[in-house]
């Protein structure tokens, strides 16, 4: 970890920006893969047309992406928004797992419920009589 | 040339032997459960061993065709050559759908058999006769696959001979021959929990028996697996020329998915064989897990979604899918008829226990599963439900992920431990002492370095107080058992623990302090980044029968030459780009070489990333395989009858006082 955090001094290099945008990007004539990732004519028209707005420092990475999306009939962003139906794929898992360590605590409860009740004389006749079989 | 050439005949051959095998097999073991028949029970063994043999011929004589370049079967034409070297002839077999299904069938068949003739003594158990007729249903559907949707051995057009070989990216690199096989016995070794599972829920002994027998099968499996997929990222690494290991593709989350219900298992079926708790989940995670296998190879076998990884649409999709549904309806039923049965007779005193901390590692590792699951299959509900088409990549897992993935890493810390049933403060306390400090300690060292970033920095503060946890019971162990301190489940545990930290640390630190840039250099000239010279001394030309490649030659720190280059797959008419990589302990120097070049070309763009701390996620890879080996041997055995609070040694006393 020591070895791994090591990084040199100074700022991120443009380029880092343009991988970091990049990322955010899908390639729009292959499968599945960002801009980032491929190295199909498409994703390299877009890496310039990147390059080019990070070199210009007028815009913000999100106003890039938005820009590129834009110009291309396909959804390009790799981050579904957070409106519409598309919400649900942010929604959803926190609502599992919200009801997930709900009912956890739910079945707790109900643990330590159980768990503080009295052997009744009925149970404690039968453990007797099973250690009696025991012997 | 005949008609039909012998590898065809013989292979098709294969197939319907296996398929009428199986078939046979469900029929007969079910006859003699309810016969007691204990003849027709001992005959399963036989006809398992025929499926394998089946299978093995199949694959043989695909292999056979493939190496022979027999151009007369139709699958050959697609994925063989004649110029493919031959160690990628023989991976072709995998290289495409027909040919993985035998790969798989191969693997199957091999695991009915091995539990067919480990148990061959206790042929008249009928928990273990359901368990075959399952994996012979298994078989028969795979069987059944290659048969008809996905038979690999029909006859092509006449008058072809040569193919274009595999796909230009399966005949890169040597992994390719080690990172499909060993996934697979990773994927497809599920199949034995899981018969043994539902011949659980049909039979009723839904007690711990079932677990007790599928262990170590399903502790392979999972080791398998984790092998893998590490095999997977470092193929990806060293071939795709994108610098990254792990990209969230469709494919990757495949194998991805099944792993982590498959981890899950491994933690709550402690509590049940401690416990008797947890019937219901544990059933339920091995079915998951099985079934997410099918589901898994659904999305990526039939074309529904688009991947680099994936093969192209096949037939085979519904068939799939129908098995998947027919699992999980079946499961569900079953688990259904059997509920009584299934409530667990205890309860868990505290959550801040050892089971507690099992269950709440089960609720992560569920909800890490569902995030995986929604953002692979969103695409597609979001193109049946709104008819468009979206991209979920990377951005989103990182960011769904990431909390995920710190509290476990939290977990991992704090469970080893926790005693069972409930810890004091002072337990806790006492317990949590040093590996505490190595937390605050790994904190110290990653702020003095100068890391940033909170997540990075938790994880290194989480990595160092689970590393901690981890170490304190091996010292513990070791100073009490000697060299069977590392032995175990719990102790070979938790060399699987250090080893998922080190992966969690060496990808934290590779994602977030990679440094990239790129360079136009013209012949002789030196660029310094990141700390080393880079020399562009030219490019070279290479040629063979498939590819024609541009070699740039780059000298690194004075030193060593390495040589990205780009291909042009004569055939394919692709072209690939690989990269070079100078790996160290400290940090992998990423060298690729982009854009449009000629051989007599002066001057080449040159990608460099400087990437932290890689060569630890192989190591950290390693460990995981052996802490997996390890955590199969038998450590000391704890008296069954003993009270859940008690420790090791008072447990082992009592067993030889005992004695």
């Amino acid at each position: 970890m020591f070895l791994g955090t090591q990084r040199d001094s100074g700022p991120s290099t443009a380029q880092e920006r343009i991988e970091a945008i990049s990322q955010r990007l899908a390639c729009p004539t292959c499968d599945g893969e960002s801009v980032y990732e491929s190295r199909s004519p498409g994703s390299q028209a877009i890496r310039q047309e990147i390059t080019r707005q990070v070199a210009d420092g007028v815009l913000t990475d999100g106003q890039i992406v938005r820009i590129i999306d834009d110009s291309y009939a396909a959804d390009l962003k790799l981050i579904p928004s957070a409106t519409g139906f598309d919400a649900l794929i942010w929604v959803l898992p926190v609502a599992a797992f919200v009801a997930a360590v709900g009912g956890l605590i739910i079945v707790f409860r109900r643990w330590r419920h159980e768990g503080s009740l009295l052997a009744t004389q009925e149970d404690q006749i039968l453990v007797t009589q099973a250690r009696q079989d025991r012997d | 040339m005949l008609a039909v050439s012998i590898n065809a005949a013989l292979g098709r051959g294969a197939i319907l032997l296996g398929l009428l095998t199986c078939l046979s097999g469900v029929a007969v073991t079910i006859a003699g459960i309810r016969r007691h028949d204990l003849r027709a029970l001992k005959s399963s063994v036989r006809y398992a061993y025929v499926a394998f043999f089946a299978a093995l011929l199949a694959f043989v004589m695909m292999e056979r065709a493939l190496i022979t370049r027999d151009f007369s079967m139709k699958y050959v034409q697609q994925v063989g050559s004649r110029d493919t070297p031959a160690i990628f002839n023989v991976t072709a077999l995998w290289s495409a759908l027909e040919g993985s299904i035998l790969l798989w069938l191969l693997v199957l068949t091999a695991f009915v058999a091995a539990v067919a003739r480990k148990f061959r003594g206790r042929a008249g158990d009928e928990l273990l006769a359901w368990a075959m007729v399952v994996m012979f249903i298994v078989g028969l559907f795979f069987f059944f696959l290659s048969f008809g949707p996905a038979n690999p051995f029909t006859m092509g057009p006449l008058g072809v001979s040569d193919g274009p070989g595999p796909n230009p990216l399966l005949q890169n690199h040597i992994l390719v021959l080690f990172h499909p096989p060993i996934l697979y016995i990773g994927y497809v070794g599920f199949t034995v929990p899981f018969a043994f599972a539902m011949a659980a829920l049909i039979t009723g002994r839904v007690g711990e028996g079932w677990l007790l027998e599928t262990r170590r099968w399903t502790l392979y499996a999972w080791g398998f697996l984790t092998v893998g997929i590490i095999l997977g990222s470092w193929w990806s690494y060293e071939v795709l020329g994108w610098s990254g290991v792990w990209a969230w593709d469709p494919v990757e989350n495949a194998s991805f998915l099944p792993w982590l219900t498959g981890t899950a298992y491994l933690h709550s079926v402690l509590v049940q064989e401690r416990r008797g708790m947890l019937r219901v989940w544990n059933l339920s995670l091995v079915i998951a897990t099985f079934s997410l296998t099918i589901l898994g190879t659904f999305l990526t076998r039939s074309g529904v979604i688009n991947s680099v990884h994936a093969f192209s649409e096949g037939s085979v999709g519904p068939w799939l899918l129908g098995f998947f549904a027919a699992i999980v309806i079946v499961a569900i039923i079953l688990i259904g008829r059997r509920g009584d049965e299934l409530r667990s007779p205890g309860a868990i005193d505290s959550p801040i226990s050892r089971e507690g901390a099992f269950l709440a590692n089960n609720v992560v590792f569920s909800a890490f599963a569902f995030v995986v699951l929604l953002g692979t299959v969103f695409p597609l509900i979001v193109e049946a439900v709104d008819n468009r088409r979206l991209v979920v990549g990377q951005p989103f897992f990182n960011r769904m992920t990431m909390p995920l993935g710190l509290t476990l890493l939290f977990l991992m810390a704090v469970a080893p431990v926790l005693p069972w049933r409930k810890a004091s403060q002072e337990v806790l306390r006492d317990r949590l002492f040093w590996p505490a400090w190595c937390g605050v300690l790994s904190l110290a060292v990653a702020v003095f370095v100068g890391a940033d970033g909170w997540a990075s920095l938790t994880a290194f503060a989480m990595g160092g107080f689970a590393s901690g946890a981890a170490l304190r019971q091996i010292v513990l162990a070791s100073r009490r058992q000697g060299w069977r301190g590392v032995v175990g489940r719990a102790n070979g545990g938790m060399v699987v623990h250090i080893g998922v930290i080190i992966i969690a640390v060496a990808f934290t630190a590779s994602n977030s302090y990679t440094r990239t840039q790129e360079f136009v250099m013209n012949e002789g000239e030196t660029v310094t980044f990141s700390g080393h010279s880079f020399t562009f001394e030219g490019l070279s030309l290479e040629s063979d029968d498939v590819k024609t490649s541009v070699k740039a030659a780059v000298r690194i720190d004075g030193d060593q030459v390495y040589s990205p280059s780009r291909s042009k797959y004569v055939k394919q008419g692709m072209d690939i780009g690989t990269p070079s990589v100078k790996s160290g302990f400290v940090n992998d120097l990423y060298l690729t070489l982009e854009g449009t070049v000629r051989p007599d070309d002066t001057q080449a763009r040159i990608k460099i990333f400087v990437k932290p701390l890689i060569m630890w996620l192989w190591i950290g890879g390693a460990l995981m395989a052996i802490g997996t080996v390890l955590a199969a041997f038998p450590g000391k055995r704890r008296r069954p009858t003993a009270p859940v609070s008690a420790g090791l040694e008072e447990s082992v006393q009592e067993v030889a006082d005992h004695v």
